[in-house]
């Protein structure tokens, strides 16, 4: 186990199980999120059944470690390959043989993607406590905090391009997983690809889709 | 001088020569192997091979290689294939008729124990490359595929793509490798052999330039084996690699080996045709484009139209006219010549007038354009790469290039020169190949030097013979050493204003004008008068940049160019005295209806050359060829 | 064969030796024949170079037929140059316009240590291939080529992995400097092949650790590596060397001490 994680092959396999554990997470995250489209009572319940069990610290658990993993990996294997390769290239490639933009940033756009999601639950999870009743149940009334949130053009700018990156980090890295993981190869090489390209595209409207809905009801 | 070229062939039927040659050999105990160090010189085939197995039988092995990395060496440029004995095809191919089929195919100018040796192993290289993992062509069942090559009318060649020798290569490569990881060779890149160092009448090593640090290196062993391939680049522009050169085997030959059959050159039909003065090579097409490729020129001389518009009837396909039985795959030697005749009647195409047509248009319309792109992709978008041109649509040009070189140092059966203890393998030697080498034997002969005859013949020698302890501070190293600094400070101190590449390309265009494709008497004096006046020039007006200590390719260069010019004069002396015509060796006064004529009864021998001496004459000796199993025939492809 | 000339102006990355600075010169390349490879372009700048006593750009070639992967350095930012699936012996003089200014450095990457100019040193990877890129076979006793069929589409599969000529353009277009795609190349082949499965989960293992322990960074599959590969070597490999790696040590199992023989 330990000659697997020191090398970069696992290295690489250990920041693909956890983005994968990410990745379902905002795909489940959106999906949820949606729910304001049919009626604010059914995101608070939504939001209210999530967290009312004890399964939530599970999950956060989870969540919490696979990004540290992820992050930590991330920063790790950043350090090394820029060690590896040294000095740039003094013209920087522009014809055909150029790797495309989502794939050469991807630490940049998880710098950006990170700083976003801790800035996404202080203003969340963290901010101010409305209550509502729904059906005779109290609970938190986050529909209110998200179209006070949403209703600022400068918030809602700032949430499109960071969930456009991630969806930038979420199309090339999980293609990338499939193939840190060994599976991109054979029949299926180029319906992985497709897939994770499709996800993210999903993933990225979806979630845009709310702040944006938000924003334009309100004004 | 006679027992010099004693050819040390086993007695008996030729069919048990090298079973009984194998068990008379003398063995060296596991536990004594790794007393014993054996030095080689070059990691081609034959280098990479010998190397590989040497070090597995457990002898210290020392690999020297030119290049940066053993795996670059210019056996990876192989394209067609390996022939084997295999008879996978069921086509009627046996040991014999490989046999018969490469002596005939050489012009019956080379050794028959010699041949049938190869041919006997040759079944076995396929056997042992598989096993390497080489991915060789294969059909649906899971079967080997075969292809067929020219001078052969059976399908034995066994091809990896358009890449053979690159697989070959790479599998021969991965098996040294592995012995460099276990220990039991040492490699050391980056160095060219400038010298051979004989003590007491035996090699014990080498003079090495180390090419990045110009350090002048010394290293002793037991014996030496030369596996530096052949001089090609003697014509300047041929299909070798711009560092292949003869000066390894120039600075034994100069020690002592002797050079045989220096003449005989091969000049390969299908290359991409000379464009301009700055070239620097030539690409060569494999050979097994002839399989569906049909070589034409138009009938009408000066015909300036294009090809696409020369109907079928104003087309003289002149190989299938002239040898209807052999067609479009005659041998490499009779093809050039053929094709050199069109273009001096003025029936050649380009703008240069310097090349004929391979068409593949009736093949993809037989076999449609999906089939001749799965057996020539690669090759035909290297043609559409260089030239700019799409053979799909328009047929290939082409033109005879020099390619290979059937002669090299004299070695006996055993693979051993003159100088005891040191044994050349591949195109270095000269054994197998005679007047004219057919496509698909270099690679097989290189392999069969290094992984089944030299383990056995090295073995024999070191078991018996009496080596002292010597280091490389004995004053024969010394010696050696001294010489080539004094040979390395000369070329420096020229100064003069011409570099080594334009003397290269003087005497490469002497050499191709009159001891290429077609000799003769007038042209070769005319050549050993120009020559020595580009030797006399090199030496006084040559100009090396850069410094001595460290990289300096055009040091390399000149070096290189100085030994070509002694060669090239061996090469028109040889070529000269040899007055007959066989294979690659044609001679305008020695043919019967433009095919060679050879004379049996005065050159029936190899010529073996002595150095003796720098500006002193080589002396000529003779090595009688006998022929017990084939009869001498007048080659015939008609 | 277009016969036409043109004329570049280069600018070339000038180093004397490994621990000197380098920096870019600037060279005019006059009446450049379009059917001139781009290296044969370099020798008549060079032989201009040395006509004024200068020294000539430094460059590692050999074959100049696209095959024994000497040759390679960058061309305004691109391994081999700007054509696919080209070796820069291979790139022909037509693929560049008139009065064009090209930029020429070495491969960079700190496993390949600049030697002089555009010269690199790579023998890194053939520290990797020794490390378990071969079969243990020895010489002499293989069974009959035919004994064992091979499926023609693993045959296949394994020669295109097998193409690789370790010209090292997949770890200079990396921006990790990954030798991913050429260790991943050999691990195929053999993988693919039966003659490969015996040590089949030693190698993945070796070469990965091999790979890693000269300084090659990791693969964060840009793809980069795969367009720069002038043999179309596939980032296919690469997901197989990791299935390989990951196969190799979840299953590996422990070495035993061999006992005397009688």
């Amino acid at each position: 186990m330990s000659i697997f994680l020191g090398s970069t092959v696992g290295k690489k396999f250990l920041m693909g199980i956890t983005g994968l554990i990410w990745a379902g997470f905002v795909l489940a995250h959106m999906a949820g999120n949606l729910l304001i489209f049919f009626s604010n009572d059914a995101y608070n319940s939504y939001g209210h059944a999530l967290t009312s069990g004890n399964i939530i610290y599970i999950a956060e658990t989870v969540l919490i470690l696979a990004l540290l993993i992820h992050v930590g990996t991330a920063v790790l294997l950043t350090r090394a390959n820029r060690q590896a390769k040294g000095s740039a290239y003094v013209v920087v490639s522009q014809g055909k043989k150029k790797a495309t933009l989502a794939s050469r940033t991807m630490a940049v756009q998880g710098s950006m993607v990170l700083a976003f999601i801790i800035l996404h639950i202080i203003t969340f999870k963290y901010g101010t406590y409305y209550e509502t009743n729904v059906h005779g149940i109290v609970m938190r009334d986050l529909a209110k905090l998200i179209s006070e949130v949403f209703s600022e053009p400068g918030y809602v700018a700032w949430y499109v391009v960071c969930l456009v990156l991630l969806g930038f980090h979420l199309s090339h890295g999980v293609g990338s997983t499939f193939q840190s993981l060994g599976l991109m190869e054979g029949t299926y090489r180029n319906l992985w690809k497709k897939l994770s390209c499709v996800y993210a595209i999903i993933v990225a409207l979806g979630f845009i889709s709310q702040p944006l809905y938000i924003f334009l009801s309100a004004h | 001088m006679a027992n010099k070229l004693d050819n040390k062939i086993p007695s008996g039927p030729i069919e048990t020569k090298w079973t009984n040659a194998k068990f008379n050999n003398k063995l060296v105990n596991p536990a004594n192997k790794r007393k014993h160090s054996v030095i080689v010189v070059g990691a081609g085939l034959a280098g990479a091979s010998a190397a590989a197995s040497l070090g597995e039988l457990g002898y210290k092995v020392k690999v020297f290689c030119v290049h940066e990395s053993p795996r670059r060496a210019h056996s990876v440029a192989a394209q067609g294939g390996i022939n084997a004995a295999k008879n996978y095809q069921n086509d009627g191919d046996s040991t014999y008729r490989l046999f018969y089929d490469t002596i005939k195919g050489g012009d019956f100018r080379a050794r028959e124990a010699n041949v049938f040796r190869l041919a006997e192993v040759s079944a076995k290289i396929i056997d042992q490359m598989v096993a390497q993992g080489v991915p060789f062509a294969r059909e649906y069942g899971g079967t080997l595929s075969n292809r067929s090559f020219g001078g052969a009318q059976v399908s034995r060649t066994f091809y990896a793509r358009g890449q053979t020798g690159q697989q070959l290569l790479l599998g021969a490569y991965s098996e040294m490798m592995r012995q460099v990881d276990a220990g039991n060779i040492e490699l050391r890149y980056r160095r060219e052999m400038l010298d051979l160092v004989v003590i007491d009448g035996k090699a014990r090593g080498i003079i090495v330039r180390n090419l990045l640090t110009g350090e002048i290196e010394s290293h002793e062993a037991d014996a030496v084996v030369l596996a530096s391939g052949g001089y090609s680049n003697v014509f300047f522009l041929s299909t070798n690699a711009m560092n292949c050169a003869v000066t390894a085997a120039w600075k034994a030959h100069k020690r002592g080996a002797y050079f045989a059959n220096p003449c005989y050159t091969q000049i390969h039909p299908t290359c991409i045709p000379v464009h301009g003065e700055n070239q620097s090579k030539l690409t060569l097409m494999s050979e097994s484009l002839r399989n569906d490729g049909r070589i034409w020129v138009p009938k009408l001389v000066g015909d300036k139209r294009h090809p696409n518009d020369v109907p079928e009837s104003e087309r003289d396909y002149f190989l299938e006219r002239i040898y209807p039985s052999f067609g479009n795959l005659a041998p490499r030697d009779v093809a050039s010549r053929q094709a050199k005749y069109c273009c001096d009647e003025g029936r050649g195409v380009s703008e240069t007038g310097k090349a004929v047509y391979l068409d593949f248009a009736d093949s993809i319309k037989r076999l449609g354009q999906d089939k001749i792109s799965e057996r020539y992709g690669n090759l035909f978008e290297m043609y559409d790469k260089i030239t700019g041109q799409n053979p799909y649509q328009q047929p290939m040009m082409i033109y005879p290039a020099p390619h290979y070189t059937m002669g090299g140092l004299w070695v006996d059966y055993n693979l051993e020169s003159t100088v005891p203890g040191l044994f050349v393998a591949g195109e270095a030697n000269f054994s197998d190949h005679g007047a004219n080498r057919l496509g698909a034997s270099a690679l097989m002969q290189g392999l069969a030097d290094g992984y089944f005859v030299l383990p056995y013949t090295l073995g024999n020698y070191l078991g018996g013979a009496k080596l002292d302890k010597i280091s490389s501070t004995h004053d024969g190293f010394k010696a050696a050493v001294d010489n080539v600094m004094k040979d390395i400070s000369k070329l420096m101190n020229i100064k003069g204003n011409r570099t080594a590449d334009s003397f290269h390309k003087e005497l490469g265009h002497v050499m191709w004008e009159y001891c290429g494709m077609a000799r003769s008497e007038v042209g070769l004096k005319k050549a050993l008068q120009e020559i020595p006046k580009i030797k006399e020039e090199f030496w006084n007006n040559l100009r090396i940049p850069g410094d001595v200590n460290y990289i300096n390719a055009e040091l390399e260069k000149a070096g290189r160019v100085a030994d070509f010019i002694e060669l090239g004069e061996l090469m028109c002396r040889d070529a000269l005295e040899r007055k007959e015509s066989c294979g690659g060796h044609f001679r305008e006064e020695y043919q019967v209806d433009g095919e060679a004529q050879r004379d049996d009864t005065n050159f029936c021998h190899v010529a073996a050359w002595e150095h003796t001496g720098d500006n002193k004459p080589e002396v000529r000796h003779k090595e009688e060829l006998t022929f017990d199993n084939v009869h001498l025939a007048t080659r015939s492809y008609k | 064969m277009s016969g036409k000339h043109i004329n570049l102006t280069l600018k070339v990355w000038r180093q004397k030796g490994p621990k000197d600075h380098g920096s870019l010169v600037e060279y005019q390349a006059k009446n450049v024949s379009e059917d001139a490879s781009f290296l044969e372009m370099v020798d008549s700048v060079n032989e201009e170079l040395i006509s004024k006593g200068d020294e000539p750009i430094a460059f590692d070639h050999d074959c100049r037929e696209g095959i024994c992967g000497s040759c390679g350095f960058v061309i305004d930012g691109e391994a081999h140059g700007p054509l696919k699936s080209t070796t820069v012996c291979q790139l022909h003089m037509r693929n560049f316009s008139d009065g064009a200014t090209l930029t020429i450095e070495p491969f960079r990457a700190k496993s390949f240590p600049v030697i002089k100019d555009l010269m690199v040193d790579r023998s890194a990877f053939d520290r990797i291939i020794s490390a378990g890129g071969f079969i243990s076979v020895n010489n002499g006793n293989a069974v009959d080529a035919n004994a064992v069929l091979i499926p023609k589409t693993d045959a296949d599969e394994a020669m295109s992995s097998a193409t690789c000529i370790g010209c090292g353009a997949c770890v200079a277009a990396c921006k990790n400097a990954s030798a991913a795609l050429f260790t991943s190349a050999k691990i195929s082949h053999m993988a693919l092949l039966p003659q490969g499965q015996v040590e089949r989960k030693e190698r993945a293992l070796n070469m990965v650790a091999a790979m890693d322990a000269q300084g090659f960074g990791s693969c964060t599959t840009t793809g980069a590596c795969e367009a720069a590969c002038p043999k179309e070597i596939q980032l296919t490999n690469i997901s197989r060397m990791n299935r390989e790696y990951f196969a190799a040590t979840a299953t590996k199992r422990p070495k035993h001490k061999d006992g005397g023989a009688g």
